[in-house]
């Protein structure tokens, strides 16, 4: 293997010309997102460090418990950001929203940590944790898109719901239509990522992992892993949270409840 | 006469938590068309979507035909005392579609789709011009109206509940389509409950309940 090109604080002050450039062209332009940009560059740097830092210790010290506890986290604020994503809520949204990306973390992440990939010990870090992460931040995307679009279906199309309820058709009966657009929709960005892997660009994680000295065809057996791992997270995910939507807001009897749905 | 269908107590509150009526029961008389009238903002839309349970309800015991219908089957009631809702919203897709739909429900329990009812039935309302593969979304308020009320008597449920069905017709096609509701609620098992916006066609009626003052009268 190649030796590593080592990033030292020179090359990231060289690279920071680049935001720096960015900026220039928003406050030339007047694109009035200067402000917005700095804040985010510096969240960038900040967060970044500090996950560097977590994970330094974390892959150092290699207790099961720690892997565990970061999982919980990274599990809980992935949860919240879907959550939040959405231009409707409604009460016990953020709590759905968390049990869709824990059982999408579980079911897809156990599969291909331990099955798969085969990582030993089962917690190693090293794997666990970015295969984990690349689930949880692609499956946010299908959830939360997954999610506004059953919210605005029973929101801006409830009468057509409420149509078919009014003949007798059960909440199974009434929904499936909305469920399967929705979960359509949040499967949306992994299939288009799928269909135009390697010919737009290549995936991030398999450039990181050439850049970091791998042989390509190994890259590219990863790159499948994580893809297929992605498409499967994304439609159970979806499936999740739009399931645990409907039951919210819809009673058992067939009964939409608008009054819980709220911008 | 007998009663077919009793339903309550029933309460409502309006949007900013006045009591709209409180304490009725709706009784509905077999083979008759009952007209639901009073003031606009008394509850009468709220009242039928509570009558057949897309409204919540508490406490309120539905019998019909001496069979209770508990919570746990309000579809199934839904299926026998089908409101034709206000407004007459339509799903995506063709009208023989929107037709059809109720017929693969569950709640359809073996009743089939009658094709020759179905072209006759849209004839009468003045809708047989129309192919059947044209989209329902492009259907005109009046049209639509008239294509719910077809849906509702083709699917032929034991009460059919109606907010408003005539609404955008002229006198000629509003007569007839009262006819074809006055029509089906003479058959034996049958009853209509229907809220009208227009007083004249309310007269060949055969019961008035007045929803006035938070109760509901028989006039």
């Amino acid at each position: 293997m190649n030796e590593l090109i080592h990033l030292g604080p020179f090359d990231l002050a060289v690279a920071a010309v680049l935001v720096v450039a960015a900026g220039c062209i928003s406050l030339a332009m007047r694109l009035d997102i200067e402000k917005r940009l700095a804040l985010s560059a510096l969240r960038t740097v900040v967060q970044l460090g500090l996950v560097g830092l977590i994970l330094e210790r974390v892959f150092a010290i290699r207790r099961p418990i720690f892997v565990v506890l970061i999982l919980a986290v990274m599990i809980f604020f992935a949860g919240r950001e879907a959550a939040r994503r959405s231009t409707r809520r409604y009460p016990g949204i953020r709590f759905d929203a968390w049990l869709a990306m824990a059982a999408t973390c579980l079911i897809v992440g156990t599969l291909v940590t331990q099955v798969v990939v085969g990582v030993k010990p089962w917690y190693d870090p090293q794997y666990v944790i970015p295969l984990l992460g690349m689930i949880l931040g692609n499956s946010l995307t299908g959830v939360s898109l997954c999610l506004e679009r059953f919210l605005e279906h029973l929101s801006a199309r409830k009468h057509e719901v409420e149509l078919m309820l009014a003949f007798g058709a059960t909440r199974g009966e009434a929904l499936a239509g909305p469920m399967r657009a929705a979960v359509r929709t949040g499967m949306i960005p992994v299939t288009n990522m799928m269909a135009a892997a390697g010919i737009v660009a290549l995936p991030g994680m398999m450039t990181g992992q050439i850049l970091a000295g791998a042989p390509p065809m190994q890259a590219v057996a990863y790159q499948i892993v994580i893809m297929f791992m992605l498409a499967g997270a994304n439609a159970i995910g979806s499936m999740i949270i739009a399931s645990a939507a409907a039951r919210r807001l819809v009673a058992a009897d067939g009964r939409l409840r608008s009054e819980r749905l709220g911008e | 006469m007998s009663v077919i269908l009793r339903c309550g107590p029933l309460e409502a509150r309006d949007g900013e938590g006045r009591e709209l009526y409180r304490g009725v029961v709706v009784e509905i008389l077999e083979g008759k068309l009952t007209l639901l009238k009073g003031p606009s903002g008394s509850g009468k839309t709220t009242l039928l979507r509570q009558l057949v349970g897309l409204n919540a309800t508490e406490g309120c015991v539905r019998r019909l035909a001496g069979r209770d219908y508990t919570q746990k089957i309000l579809p199934c009631w839904r299926g026998a005392v089908t409101l034709l809702m206000q407004d007459s919203p339509v799903l995506p897709g063709t009208i023989e579609h929107n037709l059809r739909f109720p017929f693969s429900c569950r709640s359809a329990e073996g009743r089939l789709f009658d094709d020759e009812r179905a072209a006759e039935l849209l004839d009468i309302v003045g809708l047989g011009g129309i192919p059947m593969d044209r989209s329902a979304g492009a259907l005109s308020g009046g049209e639509r109206h008239r294509l719910a009320l077809v849906r509702g008597l083709l699917w032929s449920p034991s009460i059919l509940v109606a907010d408003e069905p005539l609404s955008g017709l002229d006198t000629v096609r509003a007569q007839r389509c009262f006819d074809l509701l006055l029509e089906f609620a003479h058959r034996p098992g049958r009853a209509v409950l229907c809220v009208l916006h227009d007083a004249v066609l309310g007269r060949g009626t055969d019961r008035t309940l007045n929803l006035v003052n938070g109760r509901l009268e028989a006039g």
